[in-house]
């Protein structure tokens, strides 16, 4: 940074690199400059004129968001004609505003008022009747109110250019301009809800949130999505213990702004009417209400029996719960109930990448490094459809630093839009198409590879040995499905890993053994749904699960005990590229219980010794037992991602690819919660070319 | 000895002074008040009991905006938003309150929220009689708030005859 360009703007002197316009210098020096369509990190538009400046030498103002700063340059942001232009603009785009902020929902935090207020004028010169046009709805979730709109672009911008859809333009002309989809009525999108939040007025509102209540009468809770495993981090607006809108404004967070239809939307699973809410236990042959007591002291009973008489336990964890959760699920297993047959749902062969690897730093990547590398390789995933966040950074690295990006899939993907190559292969067949990639990837200064559950067990160490024959600097991302799909293999909910990849004596059974073991006798499920995809063999054994709805596991269990959801418990989580996070808890259900509790309750029923069980002790734990888990405490607790490193070390045991089995969920469906949102399984979207029916 | 009379006339004309105005007072009409056995007398302006009033078309004036919760020193007011639908119509807005209630045991009757109010919705009436043994009886409902329909006004609920029948085609 030899060359800075230097400027003076309200007579203060400011540096700034070559390149830089005068509205960013301008911030950086302190000093705004009001406007609606600069919008960091998209194309320029210069539609709004709000960002108008005087530039000594120059004859008009100029627009400070498309210029350029220069040597010399004398720029003033607050004289008479700058504060006359802004007045007038204002007063312009007010024309057909048409003033309804007491019903408008952007009202307390929309752009057009608070810039009325500081810079507007009073008045208006203009007497005619407002032009009005009636309000539209594209979607279950998009509304489209056109009086409104002042013309930005930033909904256009941030569709065609953030996500990669483009589902909308500007149609007809002057004052009858308005925001259109591009299919006419309606949108065919990711339905995102990107372009709700980037509007600056309340020309596009949300059909969750819609007239439910006012900005400030909410609690604001940042916490982490429960769908996929990407870990975006969304802040939730409570009003009365009841979730009524995610977003992230604050670009709090790995994601920014960044968010999709799951994160922003599809919250409302939780007060779901189906949602349980009293633990169930079968008598005579139904479930019926009990009170939490009469349950655990069942389950602990059936629990001390069993093990008394050195029963078969099967102990099923979830992907979504917290890690906290998982450690003490398996820690209650090992050391309470004496087994290691305790398994999940296996998306994504972590365990062989890490074996693989074990030894290196800087071999696993962040979310981060999806917008900083130069070059990227997709290998059998559909990123757009299953990590929207993957996708979107790996979008904005191509538009900002021109990264090169590679796919191999087995049909098209969004990414081919701007991808350097494509290669279409067989299931199975994805490291053929690698290698043919082998002359173009050598060239790159660096790689980040991201593969999805098609490469597994020893086509994981053939991909590995591929990268380092390329010489180059390569980091990976084992792609799995949900929130704390990752957590679940760091914290042993496996047969032959403990906590940290540490390999157990006697390995215990997998999920699929302990479905057909017909002399299972208790079936523990915790926050999973396993007789989705599979049939009890043992008619008898008795089946314990912890949910929050009634499920097929849950409607084959002898005892149901409620859970709280991911929204209403604290604990962390650990994203796909090993970020562990904090979830904070946002709302509450009456009669459920965070898994933590339930198991710590059971085992003070059970009188197990398992050392305290609040989030706190727990994670310290986890901390001190985990290897790469000794992450910072406060980068944590101020909610911030902390990468976990779990390389020091081989891992002795021979991964199980037959069991890795990734959900493919696509923007619209997430596992079995996925079913019990409204919105989710409103929108009318077909969820890609891949899927295309 | 002179003294003495003159006290003795000094004391009557006193007398007879303030007797004056006494009768010349009772000849005048009577400036208290009764209340409880009679009515209580109000200025125009008098803050009491909160009134959510209707427009011209016996609909809700009160769109739910929560700029009188905001405006409250004592956060005493509640409301619950909702959207106005073509089958039931509430209000003139987009929206309208479900729930609005006042808290009394907690009001202090400084009018802010009457001068917030954007659609003039919310007044002040004279209602003053709010004293209870029970504080829970203080928290006052919107139902109980809003002016009653003028005679011969539509109620508060429109319904729409062609889209109540779309509806029902629709369950």
């Amino acid at each position: 940074m030899a060359d800075l360009v230097t400027l003076t703007i309200n007579g203060k002197t400011v540096q700034a690199p070559p390149g830089t316009l005068v509205i960013d210098a301008a911030k950086r020096a302190g000093i705004e400059i009001p406007a609606f369509c600069y919008y960091e990190g998209f194309s320029l538009q210069a539609a709004c004129r709000m960002c108008l400046v005087e530039v000594e030498k120059m004859p008009k103002l100029q627009a400070s968001c498309t210029l350029p700063v220069a040597e010399g340059m004398v720029v003033k942001t607050e004289s008479d004609p700058v504060v006359k232009a802004r007045k007038s603009t204002l007063e312009f785009l007010l024309t057909n505003h048409p003033l309804d902020c007491p019903v408008c929902d952007k009202g307390g935090e929309c752009e057009l008022q608070d810039m009325v207020f500081r810079y507007g004028a009073a008045e208006s010169r203009f007497t005619e009747i407002k032009h009005h046009v009636d309000e539209k709805q594209w979607s279950p979730i998009v509304f489209y109110d056109a009086p409104r709109c002042i013309l930005c672009y930033r909904c256009i911008r941030v569709c065609s250019e953030g996500m990669g859809v483009g589902a909308l333009g500007i149609v007809n002309r002057g004052v009858y301009s308005e925001i259109a989809p591009s299919h006419g009525d309606h949108l065919e999108c990711d339905e995102c809800g990107a372009c709700i939040d980037i509007c600056p007025v309340g020309a596009l509102t949300s059909g969750t949130y819609r007239y439910q209540t006012r900005p400030w009468e909410m609690k604001h809770v940042g916490t982490i999505c429960t769908f996929c495993s990407n870990g975006c981090k969304t802040t939730l607006g409570v009003r009365n213990e009841k979730i009524v809108r995610g977003n992230n404004r604050d670009k709090s967070g790995i994601n920014g702004e960044f968010l999709c239809i799951k994160g922003r939307f599809a919250f409302d699973f939780q007060d779901h009417p189906e949602r349980l809410t009293s633990p169930l236990m079968r008598i005579d042959g139904k479930l019926q209400e009990v009170s939490w007591a009469k349950a655990l002291e069942a389950v602990a009973k059936k629990f001390a029996e069993v093990k008394a008489r050195n029963g078969k336990f099967g102990i099923v964890g979830s992907t979504k719960t917290t890690n906290e959760e998982n450690f003490f699920l398996q820690k209650f297993a090992r050391q309470g109930l004496g087994t290691n047959n305790i398994d999940h749902h296996r998306s994504g062969d972590v365990v062989t990448l890490m074996d693989a690897l074990a030894g290196r730093t800087n071999a696993l990547a962040t979310v981060e490094d999806c917008y900083q590398m130069k070059a990227a390789l997709v290998v059998g995933a559909d990123l757009a459809q299953e990590h929207p966040l993957l996708a979107y950074q790996l979008r904005a690295n191509f538009r900002h630093h021109n990264a090169r990006v590679y796919t191999v899939t087995r049909g098209p993907v969004r990414e081919d839009q701007y991808s350097v190559s494509r290669v279409r292969t067989e299931p199975g067949k994805e490291l053929e198409g690698v290698e043919s990639l082998r002359p173009m990837l050598s060239q790159e200064p660096e790689l980040l590879i991201l593969f999805g559950s098609s490469i597994k067990g020893e086509d994981v160490r053939r991909l590995v040995a591929f990268a380092d024959s390329l010489n180059i600097p390569v980091k990976y991302i084992c792609l799995v499905d949900y929130s704390n799909s990752r957590g679940a293999v760091d914290m042993g909910l496996l047969p032959d890993l403990g906590p940290g990849y540490q390999p157990v004596d006697n390995p215990g059974l997998t999920l699929p053994e302990m479905m057909a073991a017909t002399d299972l006798d208790v079936l523990w499920v915790v926050g999973a749904n396993p007789l989705a995809r599979y049939s009890l063999a043992a008619a008898n054994a008795f089946v314990v699960v912890q949910e929050m709805f009634l499920t097929e596991t849950a409607q084959r269990a002898d005892v149901v005990l409620p859970a709280a959801s991911a929204y209403e418990k604290n604990g962390t989580v650990t994203n796909v590229t090993g970020q562990c996070q904090k979830l904070t808890a946002a709302a509450k259900t009456m009669g459920t219980k965070p898994d933590l509790e339930i198991m710590g309750l059971l085992a003070k029923e059970m009188k197990l010794n398992l050392g305290i069980w609040t989030v706190q002790s727990v994670f310290e734990q986890i901390r001190t037992q985990v290897r790469g888990y000794n992450i910072p405490l406060p980068v944590v607790a101020t909610g911030q991602a902390a990468q976990t490193s779990p390389l020091n070390g081989r891992i002795p045991v021979i991964s199980r690819p037959d069991l890795i089995q990734s959900a493919s969920n696509t923007l619209f469906t997430s596992g079995s919660l996925g079913r019990y949102s409204k919105k989710l399984t409103s929108v009318l979207e077909y969820p890609g070319e891949l899927y295309r029916p | 000895m002179a003294s003495k009379i003159q006290e003795i006339l000094g004391s009557a004309a006193a007398i007879a002074k303030g007797m004056s105005i006494t009768f010349k007072e009772m000849l005048q009409p009577t400036i208290t008040e009764d209340y409880p056995d009679g009515p209580a007398i109000f200025q125009e302006r008098f803050r009491g009991a909160h009134v959510l009033q209707r427009d011209e078309n016996g609909l809700e004036k009160c769109v739910a905006c929560f700029l009188c919760a905001a405006a409250c020193p004592v956060e005493c007011i509640y409301i619950e938003a909702k959207e106005n639908t073509e089958q039931q119509r509430i209000s003139g807005g987009e929206r309208y309150a479900e729930v609005y209630n006042i808290d009394y045991s907690r009001c202090i009757f400084c009018g802010y929220c009457v001068e917030a109010c954007p659609t003039d919705a919310i007044t002040h009436g004279h209602g003053f009689e709010l004293a209870s043994y029970n504080t829970s009886t203080l928290i006052i409902r919107k139902e109980q708030m809003l002016a009653p329909l003028e005679p011969g006004k539509k109620p508060s609920v429109v319904l729409d005859p062609a889209a109540t029948a779309l509806a029902a085609d629709h369950h």
